[in-house]
């Protein structure tokens, strides 16, 4: 059974007094995959923030429900702990819930198990945006939200997250991308939410 | 029963990594006091009032900068929060015990050694005078956190403005405790110390636990 997590008829978003988002009807489910697309500017990373709870402007007068779910976004500011190494964030972001054996299996799978004593300060966007990735497999949240997914990764990241989606695809987890335009990741169905109109 | 010895552990790993408090304030803090009698006085040996007072404000200053040394940014706290899932409250209490386990030895080694090196004592009974000085610490570290945690002066001169009239009333409890006032009287303000932390740890509680959304 789907849950409608997040539900919205006139969302307006914005910082201070300038609107980003203007009256945006919104029904998010748990078991679609979503992508947003909007030019620069159109308030994708705001309307991620929003839903994974991390937004700190105006609301306005917005009226919407939200369901708790576990939401977990990686954003293009990195969120991860620049004085812990990789395992010490690994450990602290999942609150020691998961075993240092299954971080070992997953951070290789991901290409940072040599990389797993070093501290973040020394990391580049790349291995960072891996390393979250590698955390959000860990966690696996009930919703992940991925602004500009395919930012800092390579060509083997951009495989790993193709492969993460479609884990999450087969769980019936649901993702939320957001881009300029359709990047076509998702291998099964999913939603287009168009902030350009 | 306490279960988030993680964010604890989190906390006691980057303060031992950036060492700004142990390294660059204890240390400065030290000199002062070093160099403060013979400033004062032109010897080795203040007196008695002079002391106690002089001690506070090297408590306050100390306090003071431990609070500002490293300031939390509140929109990369709600993503650390958010990203692994931790309650708010949890974190303030955890930080709370964190800060409380890197801000008391420190705190206990700036006051021993201003009284070694002024040559002069607490004119009480040392376990008030512990006891003030973790009431000091416990109010200071939570006060801090809370405006930390909910405003969004991420300027450490607003923080300095903002901690130091909060340091200099929380203060104003210990003075007389130091000053050796009769027992009876010692205890009446320890209880209210007590009061005031309890209160403040309520309030700061009741804040946590509204919605966020």
């Amino acid at each position: 059974m789907s849950i409608n997590y997040l539900s919205a008829k006139n969302l307006t978003l914005g910082y201070g007094n300038s609107i980003v988002i203007k009256n945006l009807a919104l029904s998010l489910y748990d078991n679609k995959d979503y992508e947003v697309i909007g030019r620069n500017g159109a308030g994708k990373s705001t309307l991620l923030n929003f839903i994974s709870n991390n937004f700190q402007g105006n609301k306005f007068d917005s009226k919407f429900e939200f369901k708790n779910l576990r939401i977990l976004e990686i954003s293009s500011e990195y969120t991860l702990i620049e004085n812990l190494t990789l395992i010490e964030n690994c450990l602290y972001l999942t609150k020691n819930s998961v075993s240092v054996d299954s971080v070992d299996k997953v951070l290789s799978d991901y290409g940072m198990n040599h990389f797993k004593e070093d501290l973040i300060q020394k990391f580049s966007s790349g291995m960072i945006k891996r390393s979250e990735l590698a955390i959000a497999h860990l966690i696996n949240p009930e919703i992940l939200c991925i602004d500009e997914p395919l930012n800092y990764l390579d060509k083997d990241g951009s495989q790993l997250l193709i492969q993460l989606l479609e884990k999450r695809s087969n769980d019936t987890r649901s993702t939320i991308l957001s881009s300029q335009e359709s990047l076509n990741l998702f291998k099964s169905d999913y939603e287009t939410i168009n902030l350009n109109v | 029963m306490f279960n988030n010895y993680y964010i604890v552990k989190k906390e006691i790993l980057g303060e031992y990594r950036n060492n700004t408090s142990l390294f660059i304030i204890t240390p400065t803090m030290a000199v002062l006091v070093l160099v403060f009698p013979i400033l004062s006085e032109n010897r080795y040996i203040i007196d008695d009032n002079f002391f106690t007072i002089t001690q506070l404000l090297f408590l306050i200053v100390f306090a003071t900068l431990f609070s500002i040394r490293n300031p939390l940014s509140q929109k990369k706290l709600m993503r650390e929060l958010n990203f692994g899932d931790i309650a708010r409250k949890d974190f303030f209490i955890s930080k709370t015990i964190s800060e409380f386990v890197i801000f008391l030895p420190q705190a206990i080694i700036l006051i021993s050694l201003f009284s070694i090196f002024t040559n002069t004592g607490i004119q009480n009974h040392l376990i008030y005078f512990g006891i003030s000085v973790i009431f000091f610490s416990v109010n200071s570290i939570m006060t801090n956190l809370f405006f930390q945690m909910f405003t969004s002066f991420e300027s450490r001169f607003v923080q300095f403005i903002l901690m130091v009239p909060i340091l200099m009333s929380l203060s104003f409890l210990v003075a007389p405790i130091w000053l050796g006032i009769n027992p009876n009287l010692t205890n009446i303000y320890l209880v209210m110390y007590l009061g005031i932390t309890l209160l403040v740890f309520l309030f700061t509680n009741w804040f946590l636990q509204r919605d966020f959304k």
